[in-house]
């Protein structure tokens, strides 16, 4: 477990090095400005460099459950599905993109009826999109959908 | 005395016509709506509805505004309950505690105290708005900068030493929201700071957008997670009422919320975050048993959802009193008004009486309203709970990405949120609290502001901090939430919040 922490206290010193850097490397222009823009971020990065390394040398003992490497895939393909839902929402349209993000993601989570799925993602995507489109008035893209309705 | 209850009848014969109080109904009600689906917030869902004034003469127009602004703040609170996911920042807190009792079947009183909560502290900051008002808006007048940073800090420090067991672990999330806030342009210089070269990236990251990310995406993935590995169990709904003990339990903290609230709230800076994080911390650090909170704690709901609310109300005192808007909710109330030819000044109690002593009466009336409206919801809310997770958790993704996508039509937002949803779900995992994180994010900009300003005004000298004593008891009682728990608790932590 310590060996975890101190990994991911090395991400936290990695952080904190690449903002303190990028801070010092930035123009500096103060008229009239004591501080300027460059000090307060570099104050940040410096702060959080001491506490990654408090946190290396010095770990906190980890309450919570390790992490398993069947549970990280199935957590890394549900960000990696949640990803390319919004990536490619402007093109596939929301009530297409949803509908596909439904199918999937339900499947996964051990939904095993396929008509049920098909038919309930279909219905949800749909009443979603009239939902939020024509009572609120808010704008969700229709994406390649919209090429054939008008 | 006579002249205030004099205006204050005024005011209801104005808010009392059939039409007003139809205005007033319909306000609460889309309100409500809108407050329900995660990620419009009630400054949002106002600026949203703001067509919806059109040609209304002003009173009827704000009436409309005000109803909305409640039930958005409450809705808010009913998703945060059931589902984790807050409307906005400040019912970040809400989801604490609140989740968790819906977690353990007590939905039901989580929800309905939220409610009662919120009427009590409603009905009390009104009063306090007609009181105190002015005299106290004369003492917020005399926060500069070095005050207005004091507070901050003050602020920040009390999350981050409550928001978890170890006070390392909350600092470099307090220093990580920070750390976000100061991406993209800084408004002063001009300059652009951290965006590596993203264009996205220049007008930083936005609050819903990492609220839901954080909050929400990484709840779905550990939920998802448990889901899979046939360890996810959810606890019968036990009740759906609150008992007498639960309501004569958070009567104390609903009434502390409610004072807390109403003072940060006539400040200026993000009132209601501030006032909901620190009834919280407040309650938790003053309770007998600070271990239950995150826990399913009923008071870890009712106080900040009663500061909340009488936030509201505070945060109108500069507005109707000076003509300062202070708060998101209550710029877009600012824009509303000037819509309706009404222009927020320090006459606006002499010019336009009808509007303000209207706006007052008729927070009575929806305070009423809101009440009756929602307590019987609270099982029709509660049923959403019921629908099988592998079900659940997909749709509450895709109806918070509506609310994502609503805020700039950017899909980068959704990877963004995507991506932040996965490392809160790591952040979770290692006990790295999320709350700080967010109040880092809203509060980020003004600290760094407010502390530039300071020094500007100062010409670089320090002593601006401690020339002012309302600043330097602020620094004062923040070191002190710092170094006061590990002086109790002897390195054991304040208790575990599982946020």
């Amino acid at each position: 477990m310590t060996k975890e922490e101190r990994i991911i206290a090395l991400i936290i010193l990695v952080v904190g090095a690449v903002y303190l850097g990028t801070a010092l490397s930035m123009t500096s222009m103060s008229i009239g400005d004591p501080l300027g823009h460059k000090a307060y971020p570099i104050m940040l990065g410096g702060a959080l460099i001491v506490l990654g390394l408090a946190l290396l040398i010095k770990p906190e003992k980890q309450s919570g459950p390790a992490l398993s490497g069947k549970n990280i895939i199935t957590i890394l393909i549900l960000t990696c599905l949640l990803a390319g839902y919004g990536w490619t929402l402007d093109w596939t349209g929301y009530p297409l993109g949803t509908f596909l993000f439904l199918v999937i993601t339900v499947r996964l989570l051990g939904e095993k009826k396929w008509p049920l799925n098909l038919a309930l993602s279909a219905a949800i995507s749909l009443v979603i999109y009239l939902l939020f489109t024509r009572l609120l008035d808010l704008m969700l893209p229709l994406g390649v959908l919209g090429r054939f309705i008008g | 005395m006579i002249d205030v209850l004099n205006h204050l009848a005024y005011g209801f014969g104005i808010a009392f016509t059939p039409l007003n109080i139809l205005y007033g109904f319909l306000g609460c009600l889309v309100g409500t709506l809108i407050g329900v689906l995660p990620g419009i917030g009630p400054a949002g869902g106002m600026a949203l509805l703001l067509p919806l004034t059109y040609g209304k003469d002003p009173v009827s127009a704000i009436i409309l505004l005000a109803g909305i602004y409640y039930g958005a703040m409450y809705g808010g609170s009913t998703t945060s309950v059931l589902l984790n996911v807050p409307g906005e920042a400040a019912s970040v807190v809400t989801c604490l505690d609140g989740h968790q009792m819906a977690r353990k079947g007590l939905a039901g009183p989580a929800l309905a105290i939220a409610a009662v909560g919120s009427f009590i502290a409603g009905t009390i900051g009104v009063v306090l708005l007609m009181f105190i008002g002015p005299p106290l808006a004369q003492f917020a007048l005399k926060f500069g900068p070095a005050e207005t940073f004091a507070l901050m800090v003050f602020g920040l420090s009390m999350v981050t030493s409550l928001a978890g067991l170890s006070l390392r672990k909350g600092l470099v999330a307090l220093i990580l929201g920070l750390m976000m806030a100061t991406i993209g342009v800084d408004l002063p210089t001009g300059y652009i700071r951290f965006t590596f070269g993203i264009s996205k990236l220049m007008e930083g990251f936005d609050i819903i957008v990492v609220a839901i990310g954080l909050f929400a995406v990484s709840e779905i993935l550990i939920s998802s997670e448990q889901l899979s590995a046939g360890e996810y169990v959810r606890e019968k709904l036990t009740r759906i009422w609150i008992s007498i003990k639960d309501f004569r339990d958070s009567l104390g903290a609903i009434l502390r919320g409610t004072l807390v609230g109403f003072f940060i709230g006539v400040l200026p800076g993000a009132a209601h975050v501030t006032a909901s994080f620190l009834s919280y911390s407040l309650e938790k650090k003053f309770s007998k048993h600070p271990e239950r909170f995150g826990q399913g704690e009923i008071r870890g709901v009712a106080a900040p959802e009663s500061a909340n609310n009488s936030a509201a109300c505070g945060a109108l005192i500069p507005l109707l009193t000076m003509g300062l808007p202070a708060s998101a909710v209550t710029a877009v109330l600012y824009g509303a008004l000037l819509m309706v030819g009404v222009r927020p000044s320090p006459f606006l109690f002499q010019k336009h009486p009808d509007v303000v002593w209207g706006l007052i009466a008729s927070m009575y009336l929806g305070n009423i309203m809101l009440l009756i409206l929602n307590l019987p919801l609270v099982g029709v809310w509660v049923r959403i709970l019921s629908t099988p997770p592998r079900w659940l958790f997909p749709i509450v993704l895709a109806v918070s990405f509506v609310g994502v996508y609503g805020v700039a039509h950017a899909p980068l937002d959704l990877v963004i949120a995507a991506l932040l949803g996965l490392l809160g779900y790591f952040l979770r995992k290692y006990d790295y609290p999320l709350a700080p994180i967010i109040l880092g994010l809203v509060l980020g900009d003004g600290l760094e502001q407010s502390l530039r300003q300071a020094l500007m005004i100062s010409g670089g000298s320090l002593s601006i901090f401690y020339r002012s004593w309302i600043a330097i008891t602020l620094f004062v009682c923040a070191a002190g939430v710092m170094v006061i728990p590990k002086i109790i608790y002897r390195g054991d932590g304040p208790g575990e919040v599982e946020t």
